[in-house]
């Protein structure tokens, strides 16, 4: 039994640079050294904030030997993790988790607020393999579009970028589910892709269960120990861990877990409803 | 219920009736759930688990919903119709009893009295055969099922908490609990748990469990449950011959849930090959035998 490697190989990283995304939102970015690691598009680490807590964080960035995390700043956690400056400590483990399948031809990737922070490895890779790509990226208000400067500056002909607000300040003016309506409507992709809040996803999966596509979503829950032993992310009925079975599930096992889209527990293990 | 076979331990998957059921498609032949209290409680800050040596040391501190949320988790266990063993905590004599009176009213297989998790304020009470003793007999006058206590290689003697504990009418007696551990970032030169110091278990703490429970099955007449970094079917015989009669398995479950399949495919050919007919005929053979 490796222990250290079901853990994740913990070991502590210095901050190599923190870059502002939006008004809020930051990538923190540092290097992991070794040169077997494999990070796949999707996928989570878990990083201890000296002196704050642990939390899961899905990978946005991944330039061998540099990986980043896109963070919120939502909790204390995460306020903390966005006031690191470069060289400050922080412990990861890692990656862990299952990953987006990248078998597509023509794909629409929708991410909702901070959900497009795995979205943005698994697009480049997409783009990589030549997969036309439609992007939506949803949120609020225009201010907290994540990625989108980026996206509109990559010049590919195989992506196309969409945007949506809650309140009209960019693009399609609505929720992202009905932003994305229209473009399933007038469009034939074989995958769609989702990560953001939990009813989105789960509108976007009612949207596309009865048409030939395959759907992936990454969802989140609340975590512990990343790698399967503790149970505090186990989905019902199934009793799918988040961490080790997910984040990234298909359509078909979505079909199965009764709580999608519907609640989940908090960090005491109490049934929390989605609101709407 | 019957103290035979190999059981899925207390704080590993037990959070939800979801994830036990899987355990116990794997071949768990009872579960443990995650001990709970009266109250819902958060439990300490993150990281509440690192490794060191081969093993994992946790500070969870006692996450768990309360009794009173867990009861919609314990109906949808009956439903599974598997044995669940009910592990409980309480701060005080009388918060226990307080629990132990809602937990029995859960129906569960048995209870299993946590009174030593290192790395919460309940640690102390298994240090102290009085204060064992005033814990185990509350909850047994308080309940009709079986009551498991569970015990601490950290007390200064494991066999004088244990004698309290079966004196106080406990129906067996579970060893160990984790074995106290910390782990230092050298880098950072700060501890890495949360709360600082934690419990260790895995292949690391075997070996003192198995002696915790050579000791305890020759001193008690009460059946002695053995858990403790048991992640191979040789361990689990090991842990037999040292006197334990059914076994519980937490940490190995990292690898993967099929360790009680292999566990218990390799007893059954080891007794197979030993010309054993029952199990029962090698617990506690190593102080018999010498």
């Amino acid at each position: 039994m490796n222990m250290e490697a079901l853990m994740g190989n913990p070991h502590s990283v210095r901050v190599v640079e923190v870059i502002p995304e939006t008004r809020t939102a930051k990538t923190i970015s540092f290097r992991i050294d070794g040169s077997n690691l494999t990070i796949l598009p999707g996928q989570f680490l878990m990083i201890w904030i000296p002196g704050v807590d642990e939390i899961p964080m899905s990978i946005s960035l991944w330039k061998q030997p540099v990986v980043g995390v896109t963070v919120l700043p939502i909790g204390e956690a995460t306020e903390s993790l966005c006031s690191l400056k470069p060289n400050d400590w922080i412990g990861i483990r890692g990656p862990f988790g299952s990953s987006f399948t990248l078998d597509s031809q023509k794909s629409l990737v929708v991410g909702g607020g901070v959900g497009m922070a795995p979205l943005r490895p698994l697009v480049n890779t997409l783009l990589e393999k030549d997969t036309e790509v439609t992007v939506l990226i949803g949120s609020k208000t225009k201010h907290e579009l994540l990625f989108f400067e980026e996206f509109l500056r990559n010049k590919k002909s195989n992506l196309k970028v969409l945007v949506s607000t809650d309140d009209g300040s960019e693009g399609f003016k609505g929720l992202a589910t009905d932003a994305a309506k229209e473009i399933l409507d007038k469009n034939d992709f074989d995958s769609v892709y989702t990560c953001g809040p939990e009813l989105m996803m789960r509108g976007l999966y009612e949207m596309v269960k009865d048409r030939k596509i395959l759907f992936q979503a990454s969802l989140e829950r609340f975590m512990k120990c990343g790698c399967g032993i503790c149970g505090t992310c186990s989905l019902d009925p199934t009793g799918s861990l988040v961490c080790v079975d997910g984040p990234v599930y298909t359509g078909d096992r979505l079909s199965e877990i009764s709580e999608f889209g519907r609640y989940h527990r908090n960090a005491m293990g109490l049934k929390k409803k989605f609101e709407t | 219920m019957k103290i035979q076979g190999y059981w899925l331990a207390s704080g590993i998957l037990g959070v939800t009736a979801s994830s036990m059921r899987k355990v116990v498609g794997s071949g768990a032949d009872a579960v443990v759930t995650k001990s709970i209290g009266l109250k819902p409680r958060k439990g300490h800050p993150g990281p509440v688990l690192t490794t060191s040596h081969g093993g994992l040391i946790n500070a969870v501190g006692l996450t768990n919903p309360g009794i009173d949320a867990f009861k919609d988790e314990m109906d949808l266990l009956r439903n599974y119709n598997v044995p669940v063993i009910l592990s409980i905590f309480g701060n005080t004599n009388q918060e226990i009893t307080e629990v132990a009176a809602k937990a029995g009213n859960l129906n569960p297989a048995a209870i299993e009295l946590n009174l030593s998790c290192p790395h919460a304020e309940i640690g102390q009470i298994a240090h102290n055969p009085d204060l064992t003793h005033k814990y185990v007999s509350s909850v047994k006058n308080e309940v009709g099922c079986q009551v498991f206590a569970k015990l601490t290689p950290n007390a200064s003697d494991i066999v004088a908490v244990g004698k309290a504990a079966e004196e106080a009418g406990a129906d067996a007696i579970v060893a160990i609990n984790t074995l106290g551990g910390m782990r230092i970032d050298i880098h950072q030169m700060r501890p890495v748990l949360g709360y600082k110091v934690g419990g260790l278990s895995g292949p690391p703490i075997f070996p003192v469990a198995v002696r915790c429970v050579y000791d305890l099955s020759q001193a008690l007449t009460v059946p002695i449950i053995g858990v403790g970094g048991i992640s191979t079917w040789g361990d689990a015989i090991e842990m037999h011959l040292a006197g334990a009669s059914a076994i519980q398995i937490g940490t190995a479950l990292i690898e993967g849930l099929d360790v009680f399949a292999r566990v218990k495919d390799g007893v059954k050919n080891y007794l197979r090959e030993q010309g054993i007919n029952k199990l029962s005929e090698i617990v506690g053979a190593a102080w018999r035998s010498s």
